[in-house]
């Protein structure tokens, strides 16, 4: 798990000194720190005269205020409202007029911004980024209609989508006590109790050069990159940061089961989510286990979960798992399936397990477990054909508490899963971590 | 700082033609395709983006969705390998090899490892000439689009871009939902399907663009040796398109908290001179997130929507200018009403000289991000394949967007934008107070149809057949909502 800033580390980082000089630190990566405590990689790419720049905050949905979900996500937005030098929506749109492009997401565990541009305008998108980083203008006229936009933006991505709305009712039984179970974006009466007063106060706290993580991926060099992060962001002064909390994960002693009857859902689905180890907490060789496990039971139609249910069975349409385990605490293993007419979510349940239930005793064959381990290390060479792809990797992994060496040495680990790791991973599942779900298309009673 | 920004932005007007697009081979297939590639060593990965004439819009009567049936069915066996046979040849060498239905054509992507390229050509090949179309896999396949339709059915912007597309094409090919309907798919038999695939899956117009590790000698021979045994019929040739447009505004009731907006007007071709003003146009309106009027007006200044956006797309034989909105129900009137007026103020005074400024910055500046990967690149060229431009016009189409003149782009605004004619279809049940002024009557609800994956505006159609995203999705993408990803023209 990852360390959070002390206070110690903080007050260190306010004195200042000079940014190192980039240092390799893989194949095609280059690390330094600028003197405010900004830590900056280098992903050079020399294809077409274009840059990838990421800037990645430690903050996100569970640093929201008690009472307030939502809290970073609606400041992400609000990252695009202005400055006294860029007032209103012109960060987007000088971004745009200098034929680059712009965007932002939030998590639980971290906030990201970026910008994909030609590389004589990395600067220009150094400079915008630095002065929103410590000069936004929060005031009433901005934060009000923007609440207004992040209601609309939930009603489209969860009131208006059954599967979205039973997903967060799931996660927020899953973590009996964790912020992982608040969703991100924010309940709908949390969100509108957000004012200007307590998002200035998530930026003086939160938002600050030894807060973040500098990605720039493209046609760069290490040297060129140190020299314009130091003209842009060594301004910027480190700033004393609050304390991120550390939430207990205390066990569950039982399974949580819900149904949810909804009249927009047309077709049913069940669902079922395990509280399992990540990335940063697992011990070695847990989360590759998970995630070999998780491609063999249901990464593709070739999985076991897809040839028993949809194909040999036939009692469902579409069936498959995933591991999601770069999280700073607990991760995720998810299994899912949808079922064909007339088959009952009870039925579809019973042959879930079934497939589970083998899984925990059997080896997997040498071919599946092959053909599993190359799909993974595959995506790592396609990841590298994508600027963006490439940043986002690393910067989720520095996020949260990972190092460039964990996102190098991924593939060699993956190739080191033994069938028996599978097992263990299979034999890791317990439904007393787990919540499942039925979604079921008719009338609320 | 500002003063810097703005003079940053003046010396991009001389803006050059990314180094990859200057550097597009063509590759000779025969004279009836199209072959282009952009030769890149550094990541030993290989894209392909492969367009052949078998799009929605030749399904046959009562058969709506056969092409996207048929697309769906490309990894489902063929020659000697069953579904799973052929499932697990792809997976075990990693490879990305998926098929969509658009209105004109089907769109085959492949992504492979550069030492994997003979093997994914050999099963495009057997796919292209020797489906299999068991009845195992087409009674799953069958039963998966059957439940994406029916979910579409309960989903606000599926809704209306379906009845939006029906109603602004009436007759015409163009009209039915890429998909089909839940009677057209139920009829759909193997041999529908086998006699699709023999008139259309053809190379007789065959396109294909190609990024990545590979040599121009060794890719003119791979596809040479891939694509001599496909068929070279001629596809009967679509119905030209009569009237486009049913203006006023059209309603599908649906009990959600949000309704969407659809709203469209009769376009511009691809090969009509006025079609790149046009293009201009759309993106000072709605095109270009932020930097838009609509997005300012609808979201900026009011905080009615999450996203709002325009696009300007040419069919081989229509065009259409369509836009998407959603919004909480009781705002939807006064939405749309802000949509008319912008629209109507456009039309009538056009752009100012900055906001064309910019509009040009933005298009040629950002055309080399385009380029910026494999995939990429072998979607941006397929994208220009489709349109039917030459291959020459990769690198002309910066100074094509830099001639258009401020006259241009105010005589097309006229053209384009005007708001009696629009079409609007609202999926969703509007309430509230009506918009401050009388905005058109609205006609009583008209009985829901099946929707379907057409969720995006269109010429952007997608395919997926899978009725369950999985479950766990967390990221939440910030503040616009169209990714750049979208394909520039």
């Amino acid at each position: 798990m990852a360390a959070p800033s002390t206070k110690e580390e903080n007050q260190a980082k306010l004195s200042q000194p000079a940014p190192a000089n980039p240092r390799q630190t893989g194949n095609n990566t280059f690390q330094f720190a600028l003197g405010n405590g900004m830590q900056v990689l280098v992903i050079p790419d020399h294809r077409a005269p274009v840059a990838t720049q990421m800037l990645w905050f430690k903050v996100g949905g569970v640093d929201d205020p008690p009472g307030l979900s939502g809290m970073a996500h609606f400041f992400e937005h609000m990252m695009f409202r202005g400055t006294k030098q860029v007032p209103d929506d012109s960060f987007s749109q000088i971004i745009a007029k200098n034929g680059g492009d712009d965007n932002a997401f939030t998590d639980h565990d971290y906030t990201a911004f970026y910008e994909q541009i030609a590389k004589d305008r990395l600067p220009l998108a150094m400079k915008l980024e630095a002065d929103r980083l410590v000069n936004l203008d929060l005031s009433d006229s901005h934060v009000v209609p923007e609440r207004e936009v992040v209601l609309e933006e939930r009603r489209m991505r969860v009131d208006n989508e059954p599967q979205s709305l039973m997903n967060e009712q799931m996660q927020a039984a899953l973590h009996l006590s964790h912020p992982y179970g608040r969703p991100v974006i924010g309940w709908a009466e949390e969100v509108r109790r957000i004012d200007r007063a307590s998002a200035q106060g998530f930026y003086d706290h939160h938002y600050a050069p030894n807060n973040a993580i500098l990605v720039i991926a493209g046609d760069v060099t290490p040297d060129e990159v140190r020299k314009m992060a130091q003209d842009a962001y060594g301004k910027d002064a480190a700033r004393e940061l609050a304390p991120r909390a550390e939430f207990a994960e205390p066990p569950r002693l039982a399974e949580t089961r819900m149904v949810i009857t909804r009249p927009d859902a047309k077709v049913p689905l069940f669902s079922r989510i395990y509280r399992v180890p990540s990335y940063a907490q697992g011990m070695t060789g847990q989360a590759e286990g998970l995630e070999a496990f998780a491609q063999l039971l249901g990464g593709d139609q070739t999985s076991t979960l897809y040839r028993v249910l949809v194909e040999q069975k036939k009692l469902a349409t579409d069936a498959g798992a995933s591991y999601d385990g770069y999280d700073r605490d607990s991760g995720q293993f998810s299994v899912y399936a949808v079922p064909r007419p007339g088959v009952s979510l009870e039925a579809l349940e019973k042959a879930v397990d079934q497939v589970l239930s083998v899984s925990t005793i059997a080896l997997p064959r040498d071919i599946e477990l092959n053909r599993a381990k190359t799909q993974l290390i595959a995506s790592v060479t396609y990841r590298r054909d994508s600027q963006f792809a490439l940043a986002s990797a690393y910067g989720q992994a520095l996020a949260i508490g990972l190092t460039v060496d964990d996102v190098n040495e991924w593939p060699a680990r993956v190739r080191s899963v033994s069938a028996e790791g599978v097992r263990k991973a299979a034999q890791m599942l317990s439904r007393k971590q787990a919540v499942t779900g039925y979604l079921i298309p008719g009338d609320e009673k | 700082m500002k003063r810097f920004l703005q003079a940053a932005a003046l010396s991009l007007l001389a803006a050059v033609t990314p180094a990859r697009a200057a550097n597009i081979q063509n590759i000779d297939l025969g004279k009836d395709a199209e072959v282009w590639f952009a030769e890149d060593h550094t990541v030993p990965v290989i894209a392909f983006n492969i367009s052949l004439p078998a799009g929605s819009a030749y399904d046959p009567a009562g058969k709506a969705g056969l092409a996207s049936f048929a697309a769906s069915m490309i990894d489902e066996g063929a020659g000697g390998l069953d579904s799973k046979a052929f499932h697990e040849a792809l997976a075990n060498r990693a490879i990305s090899f998926s098929a969509r239905a658009e209105r004109d054509y089907m769109v085959i992507s492949i992504s492979t490892l550069k030492e994997n390229a003979p093997e994914a050509m050999h099963l495009l090949q057997l796919a292209l000439t020797r489906p299999r179309f068991e009845a195992d896999a087409l009674t799953r396949v069958r039963a998966q689009i059957t439940q994406a339709l029916q979910q579409a059915d309960a989903e606000p912007p599926r809704v209306a871009s379906r009845t939006f597309m029906r109603d602004f094409f009436g007759d015409h090919a163009y009209a039915h939902p890429v998909d089909g309907e839940m009677a057209s798919i139920s009829s759909v038999s193997a041999g529908d399907l086998r006699n699709f695939s023999r008139t259309h899956w053809t190379k007789y117009g065959l396109k294909v663009s190609v990024a990545g590790d590979i040599t121009a000698p060794v890719l003119a021979k791979l596809l040479g040796d891939t694509f001599l045994p496909v068929s070279g019929a001629v596809p009967p040739a679509l119905p030209n398109v009569g009237r486009l447009g049913a203006p006023g505004v059209h309603v599908v009731p649906l009990p959600v908290p949000q309704p969407s907006v659809y709203f469209g007007l009769p376009g511009i071709m691809r090969q009509d001179p006025d079609f790149l003003p046009g293009y201009v146009a759309n993106y000072v309106v709605g095109g270009g997130g932020f930097s838009s009027r609509l997005m300012g007006e609808v979201r900026v200044k009011r905080g009615l929507t999450y996203g709002i956006s325009t696009s300007l797309t040419s069919y081989n034989k229509a065009s259409v200018m369509v836009g998407a909105v959603a919004t909480r129900a009781d705002a939807v009137h006064q939405t749309v009403q802000v949509v008319k007026d912008t629209l109507a103020d456009f039309a009538a005074n056009g752009p100012t000289q900055q906001e064309l400024d910019d509009a040009k910055t933005y298009l040629t500046g950002s055309f080399p991000l385009a380029f910026a990967s494999n995939s990429g690149t072998a979607a941006q060229l397929g994208t220009f394949q489709r349109q039917n431009l030459d291959v020459g016009y990769v690198a002309r189409r910066n100074s094509l967007i830099q001639a258009v003149t401020l006259a241009d782009v105010k005589r097309v605004a006229k053209r384009l934008f005007d708001p009696a004619r629009l079409t609007v279809v609202i999926g969703g049940s509007p309430g509230g107070a009506a918009a401050p002024r009388p905005s058109a009557p609205l006609p009583p609800g008209k009985p829901t149809t099946p929707a379907g994956p057409a969720a995006q505006a269109p010429g952007v159609p997608t395919q997926s057949v899978m009725p369950a995203p999985k479950p766990a999705d967390k990221p939440l993408a910030g503040p616009v909502t169209t990714p750049s990803a979208a394909k520039k023209p």
